[in-house]
C-alpha cells in the first residue's frame, strides 16, 4: 500500500517533469506532409538546426493530403504538398494559408529494371493512359518482353497521383482500372519496383536509382527522360512545384525557417537532393 | 458499458453518411470517395477471407503445437518452446510486416509465379504467424487443464493414445481451444500494419472472389492508408470510421455466437 502510494507520487513527479519541461522547451516547429517533399525540408531543418540550436524541428511524412488536412486543422505549423491545391481547397484556405514553392519536380514514368533493358524506353502519353485504364496488359504490347504488366497505383490524396492522373488521365481524381496494386509513400513505391521485374510506376525524380528507371515521356522522337535540364525548360511534360503551405498569421521563427528554404542554401539543398531548384 | 461507448461513438461519427446514404453501401463494390462512393463489400470480403485463411493455417499448426507441448514433450523441453511462442506474441507487428515484404513477397511471387506477392494470401500467412502463439499458448493450457484422472481412467479403460487424445483430451480442452480461436480471429481482424503492407491495398474484390492470390483490401488496410487525409466530419471520415463500425459489430457477432455455443455445451 504504502509503495503503491510512493510509485504514484513519482509518476505524478515524472508527469509535472514533462509537462512543466515542454512549457520551459526551446520553440518548436512541426512539419507534416508529402513525403515527396520531405527530404528537401528534412535535410534543410538539420542544417538550419546548426546555427539555430534552440529550436526543435520535427518533419514527417503522410502524404499531400494530410499535409492539407493536418494545416487546415491547425496541428501543424508548415504542411508539404507535392501538387498545386485543388480549387476547393483554395476556396477553403486562400485565404489564410500561403502557398511557397520550395523546389521543383519531375514527375518520372519508373519501370523495374528488367523491363527497361527488354525495350520499353518510352512511352506516349496514349500508352500510359491505356496501361492504367487496364487496356494495355502486357509488355509485349509496347515493345517490351512477353510478361504482365504490374501497374502501380497510389493512394488517392497522394500530391504525385494527382499530377500523374490530371496530366495522363486528364483529371486529377480519375480512375484507374487498370492498377494492379496501391502504394502510399515514394519509399514503399520505390521498393515495389524495385523488388519487381515487370512493374511501371509514377514516382517523383529524387527516388530513381539503378533498379528503378525512368523512361521517356511523350510521341516518338520529342520523348523526353527528366532531366534536369529538360525540367528546368518546363519541357518535360509531367512536373509540379513542390510547396509547403504556411498560415499567414505565422511566427517569426517558422518565417525565417521558410526564408532559408527558399534563399540560395536551401535551393543548393533542394538540389542536393535530387530536385530542380525554383528559381 | 465500454463497448456500448465504442459502438455508440462509432456510429455517431458515420451517422452524416449513413444519413444520405442509407446502408445499402454495406453491399457496395466501388469505393471511391471522391466520387462519394463508399462500397465496403471489397473489404469486407478482403477482411474475411485473410481471418480464413490465417486460421486454416493457424488452428492446426497451433493445437498441434499444443499437443506437443502438453502431451508429448519432457518438461526440459517444453519450457523453452513455451517461452518462445510467448516471445513471438511479443513481436511487434511492423517487424511482422517487414519480414512479410522482405521475405515473404518474393517468395510468394517466385515460387507461385505471381505478378506480384501482395496478395490476400500473403497478408493470411502473416496472420497465422502472429496468431500462431495465442492458439498454441491457450490451447495448451486448455489440455494440461483436463484433469490428471481424465488421462488415467482413460488408460484403465484400455484407450490408445490416439483414442485418448481425439475422444478424452480435445473434446475436454475444447472450450479453451474455441476461446484461442476467437481470441486469435479478433486480433487477425484488427491487425493493421502487417496487413496494410503486404495486401496491395487495392479495393476489389478478387476474381473470382475466392481466388486468394490477388491482391485486395482490408477493412484497418483502408483505415490505416486513409484515416489521416480524411478531413474530421467529412463523408469520408464517417466512411472511414463506419468501416471500424462493421470490425466492431463483426467482432461482437462472432463472440455472441462462440458464447452462446458455449453455454449450450456447458
Amino acid at each position: 500500500m504504502f509503495q503503491g502510494k510512493r510509485s504514484v507520487l513519482s509518476l505524478a513527479v515524472f508527469l509535472l517533469g514533462i509537462f512543466s519541461g515542454s512549457l520551459h522547451a526551446a520553440l518548436m516547429i512541426k512539419v507534416v506532409g508529402s513525403t515527396t517533399v520531405l527530404p528537401v525540408v528534412a535535410e534543410a531543418a538539420k542544417q538550419y538546426r546548426l546555427m539555430h540550436p534552440e529550436l526543435r524541428l520535427t518533419v514527417s511524412g503522410g502524404g499531400s493530403g494530410v499535409g492539407v488536412a493536418s494545416i487546415e486543422r491547425g496541428s501543424v505549423d508548415i504542411g508539404m504538398v507535392s501538387r498545386p491545391l485543388s480549387r476547393f481547397e483554395i476556396e477553403r484556405l486562400g485565404n489564410t494559408i500561403e502557398v511557397i514553392a520550395v523546389a521543383r519536380d519531375a514527375v518520372a514514368i519508373a519501370v523495374s529494371k528488367a523491363v527497361f533493358e527488354s525495350g520499353v524506353q518510352r512511352l506516349s502519353l496514349a500508352q500510359i493512359a491505356a496501361v492504367y485504364r487496364g487496356e494495355i496488359r502486357n509488355w509485349r504490347e509496347l515493345g517490351g518482353m512477353d510478361a504482365a504488366i504490374l501497374v502501380i497505383d497510389k493512394e488517392a490524396s497522394r500530391g504525385t497521383r494527382h499530377v500523374f492522373a490530371s496530366v495522363v488521365l486528364g483529371n486529377a481524381r480519375a480512375r484507374a482500372p487498370g492498377a494492379t496494386i496501391i502504394t502510399g509513400s515514394n519509399n514503399e513505391e520505390q521498393a515495389v519496383i524495385s523488388q519487381s521485374d515487370q512493374a511501371i510506376g509514377m514516382l517523383s525524380n529524387a527516388w530513381l536509382n539503378d533498379r528503378v528507371r525512368a523512361i521517356a515521356v511523350g510521341e516518338g522522337e520529342a520523348a523526353l527522360l527528366p532531366t534536369a535540364e529538360n525540367v528546368a525548360q518546363g519541357r518535360y511534360l509531367i512536373q509540379r512545384d513542390l510547396n509547403i503551405l504556411v498560415p499567414k498569421n505565422s511566427s517569426a521563427a517558422v518565417m525565417d525557417f521558410v526564408g532559408f528554404l527558399r534563399s540560395e542554401k536551401g535551393q543548393s539543398i533542394a538540389e542536393m537532393v535530387g530536385f530542380h531548384p525554383v528559381r | 458499458m465500454t463497448i456500448v461507448l465504442v459502438l455508440g461513438f462509432l456510429l455517431y461519427s458515420s451517422w452524416p453518411l449513413i444519413a444520405q446514404q442509407g446502408v445499402a453501401f454495406i453491399v457496395g463494390s466501388e469505393w471511391y470517395p471522391f466520387e462519394s462512393l463508399f462500397g465496403m463489400l471489397p473489404a469486407l470480403v478482403g477482411t474475411l477471407w485473410a481471418v480464413a485463411l490465417a486460421l486454416m493455417i493457424a488452428l492446426p499448426c497451433g493445437v498441434a503445437a499444443a499437443i506437443l507441448s502438453a502431451e508429448l514433450l519432457p518438461a526440459r523441453l517444453r519450457n523453452p518452446l513455451r517461452f518462445s511462442m510467448e516471445l513471438m506474441a511479443g513481436v511487434p507487428s511492423v517487424v511482422y510486416g517487414l519480414l512479410g515484404i522482405w521475405v515473404l513477397l518474393p517468395l510468394l511471387e517466385s515460387q507461385l509465379n505471381l505478378l506480384t506477392g501482395r496478395t490476400l494470401l500473403a497478408a493470411g500467412l502473416l496472420l497465422a504467424l502472429m496468431i500462431l502463439p495465442t492458439i498454441m499458448v491457450l490451447a495448451e493450457d486448455a489440455l494440461r487443464g483436463v484433469r490428471q484422472s481424465q488421462r488415467e481412467a482413460a488408460k484403465n479403460l484400455g484407450l490408445g493414445w490416439n483414442a485418448t487424445l481425439c475422444r478424452v483430451l480435445l473434446p475436454q480442452a475444447w472450450p479453451g481451444i474455441r476461446v484461442a480461436t476467437l481470441l486469435a480471429s479478433g486480433r487477425a481482424m484488427g491487425e493493421t500494419v502487417a496487413v496494410m503492407l503486404v495486401v496491395g491495398s487495392i479495393d476489389r474484390i478478387p476474381e473470382p472472389f475466392y481466388n486468394f492470390l490477388q491482391p485486395a483490401q482490408t477493412l484497418t488496410s483502408r483505415i490505416g492508408r486513409e484515416m489521416a487525409e480524411a478531413s474530421v466530419g467529412s463523408q469520408h471520415w464517417a466512411a472511414l470510421l463506419f468501416c471500424g463500425l462493421l470490425l466492431a459489430v463483426i467482432a461482437i457477432v462472432v463472440s455472441l455466437a462462440a458464447h452462446r455455443k458455449a453455454s449450450v455445451v456447458v
